[in-house]
């Protein structure tokens, strides 16, 4: 399954709330100053319309022809327009004025000797309609007020708050990215030192002297624990090697005295004698378990005793080849050579690569009823070496356990083969580790095991 | 009866090997320290010696000088851990052979019996090499002014079985084989560090050899 990124939700979650409340203020600021602006503009406009409303019946009184001119530069003045109705007759108005914007209830209203006002859209456009009655004269004033002008300061303080809006939703972003960053990017050093620390590499620590109280204690505890984890490694790995410096001396007496009764197993009862061999057998496998458990707890211990040479490598093959199949009084496998092969040089301590070949030649004799080859070739810029044998293989999930300290396969089961120490390839491993390259096990062109090694070369300069 | 000297200062470890070489046939002198040891060759002398390198007071290192100061015998240092270091270390001090503890004692008399078959190889002619005159079958090596150069045994092998080769590349397994007389598993180190201790007494400039050349990759020859 892909998971989220936590960067990402975050981002997301910043942005979208920043702009979900931006949006939520903004309107609500719209609305209410869109409230005040209208009821404040209805207001003047009605105390306008009675003034005027005033003015109009006076002028009716005192001479009714001057009508029109009054209405006309009442709308100059106030930019409304105005309708005068008697006994349901329109009796003028002035030149902008249509009749249509008054509706029948206003005028029944009026009528009746009612005031009434009214917010109506009418063309498209927003009007103010007021109705007064003037009962002295049995006259209806009306008047019609434009609200397209606060239409359009409205329109601008829209603008302007979404605007606003979208501005805030960004710095929300940009305020998301600060934190993502204040927050993932420690999450990001410690994933990258334990991956580092995964990888053998010790040494590594996180950082400290950050201002964060919180990451300061994540990186703290986390310093803290690598350091007893690396402490606890060391105490394993010193255990190892000291039980295995003191059995050196006992195993030593052990294997010698054993031998002594060896020399005088003829003087020995039949019992004596069996139980003797059984006694020398587990000795050597005794032996070879401290040795591997000591060159383990050397290898743990660090590169201290390492001796790195660069060493021509098909000829360090074939005599680590020969010395081992000597050493283990087996038959030396052939030792094939690629074509592409000319004269590569490798960086390695000469005893441990000895070590190695020597263990993968026991274990293809002992699993696999010998190497059938051994094979150099270069592939991907590394040197390959194979170890070739015939045998049953090894099962594709073992492929990496094999490698594991103290673990024993399918294979040693099957063929009840007890004197493995369970080291040998762990050791082989740290081994070609320490020689930069790697070792796996995967099928033989002979349906066999075939362990692989490669390792980082250089072609040699003839002298 | 070949004569072996035991110095080991852990007393079971002692009584054992003791024990085992008394069976194969030897004469056996044990010593546990570096002290006793050289007394005791003093007086008795030796075909071989095994020291322990952790002695106390007197250290293995120092007893093997004091042996090899004494005489040519083959010396078999056993030490404690196999690092480089140690091992030659213990090789610069004279020693011709090691081994590890915890050593497989098959391995330990194989070797020690590889070393007492070992003869000087006399059929070997005479040569010369700069100022020097090696002479294999009377076992030595001399100055032109006739003062002797004094080589162990391993190194004189070495010398002449390199001259023998007729400027011939030998591998490291070749003069493993030749010199040491294994047929086992063998330390192409123990070949390097007596090179290197051949070169300061034969070569005018170590560093540079003239005569015992290194063949990268291949071995060494001898350049006559």
């Amino acid at each position: 399954m892909h998971r989220r990124s936590l960067r990402l939700r975050l981002l997301v979650t910043f942005g979208l709330g920043a702009f979900i409340l931006s949006a939520f203020f903004a309107s609500l600021t719209y609305l209410g100053i869109k409230h005040v602006l209208i009821s404040n503009q209805q207001r003047t406009d009605l105390n306008q319309s009675f003034a005027n409303a005033a003015l109009v019946r006076s002028t009716l009184y005192t001479s009714p022809p001057e009508l029109p001119n009054l209405l006309n530069s009442i709308e100059k003045a106030t930019n409304s327009n105005v309708l005068i109705q008697t006994h349901n007759q329109w009796l003028s108005k002035s030149q902008g004025a249509v009749t249509q914007d008054v509706s029948g209830a206003i005028i029944d209203a009026a009528v009746k000797g009612h005031a009434t006002e009214q917010t109506l859209t009418f063309r498209g456009q927003e009007i103010f309609v007021v109705g007064l009655p003037i009962p002295a004269v049995e006259t209806q004033f009306f008047e019609v007020f434009q609200l397209s002008t606060l239409s359009h300061t409205l329109g601008i303080l829209l603008l302007l708050i979404g605007a606003g809006a979208i501005l805030t939703s960004l710095m929300g972003i940009s305020g998301g990215l600060w934190v993502t960053r204040r927050t993932v990017r420690p999450l990001e050093r410690v994933s990258a030192a334990a991956a580092l620390i995964a990888g053998g590499e010790l040494t590594t620590r996180l950082v400290t002297g950050n201002t964060d109280r919180e990451v300061q204690q994540l990186t703290d505890s986390f310093n803290a624990m690598v350091s007893q984890l690396v402490d606890r490694l060391e105490r394993d790995a010193r255990f190892a090697s000291d039980v295995s410096h003191e059995l050196r001396s006992p195993l030593t007496t052990l294997a010698t005295s054993a031998t002594v009764l060896s020399q005088h197993r003829d003087d020995l009862s039949p019992v004596a004698q069996q139980s003797l061999d059984l006694l020398v057998g587990d000795l050597a496998v005794f032996q070879s378990l401290v040795e591997d458990l000591l060159e383990i707890a050397r290898s743990d211990a660090g590169a201290a005793t390492v001796l790195i040479e660069t060493v021509p490598a098909v000829e360090l093959v074939r005599q680590s080849v020969r010395s081992a199949s000597q050493h283990h009084g087996i038959a030396a496998p052939p030792i094939e050579v690629a074509d592409d092969v000319h004269d590569p040089q490798v960086n390695v301590d000469r005893r441990r690569f000895e070590r190695v070949m020597s263990n993968l030649i026991d274990n293809a004799h002992h699993y696999a009823g010998d190497a059938v080859a051994i094979r150099i070739s270069v592939a991907n810029e590394l040197l390959v070496i194979d170890v070739d044998d015939a045998g049953p293989g090894v099962p594709p999930e073992e492929h990496e356990q094999v490698f594991q300290r103290f673990f024993r396969g399918r294979a040693a089961h099957d063929r009840g083969i007890a004197r493995g120490t369970g080291l040998g390839l762990a050791m082989v491993r740290e081994h070609v580790r320490t020689f930069g390259g790697t070792i796996a096990v995967m099928e033989s062109p002979e349906g066999g095991a075939r362990f692989q090694i490669s390792l980082p070369f250089q072609e040699g300069v003839d002298e | 009866m070949p004569r072996i000297l035991i110095v080991e200062d852990d007393d079971r470890i002692r009584i054992a090997l003791r024990l085992m070489f008394e069976g194969e046939g030897f004469d056996v002198d044990d010593a546990p320290t570096g002290e006793v040891g050289v007394a005791l060759f003093n007086r008795m002398s030796a075909d071989i010696a095994i020291v322990d390198i952790m002695l106390p007071a007197m250290t293995g290192f120092e007893t093997c000088q004091a042996l090899r100061a004494a005489s040519d015998l083959p010396i078999v240092i056993v030490s404690a851990r196999d690092d480089t270091a140690d091992v030659v270390l213990g090789l610069e001090s004279g020693a011709d052979d090691y081994v590890t503890k915890p050593f497989v004692p098959e391995e330990l008399l194989a070797r020690v019996r590889a070393h007492l078959r070992r003869r000087p190889d006399k059929s070997a002619k005479a040569f010369a090499l700069g100022n020097l005159q090696v002479i294999p079958d009377e076992g030595v090596v001399r100055h032109r002014d006739g003062t002797e150069l004094h080589l162990t045994s391993t190194e004189f092998r070495l010398l002449t079985d390199l001259a023998t080769a007729n400027g011939k590349i030998l591998s490291r397994e070749d003069l493993l084989e030749r010199v040491w007389g294994y047929d086992y598993f063998g330390d192409s180190r123990l070949v390097d560090v007596h090179i290197r201790r051949l070169r300061t007494k034969i070569e005018p400039d170590p560093s540079n050899p003239l005569y015992l050349v290194t063949v990268r990759g291949a071995g060494y020859k001898l350049v006559l």
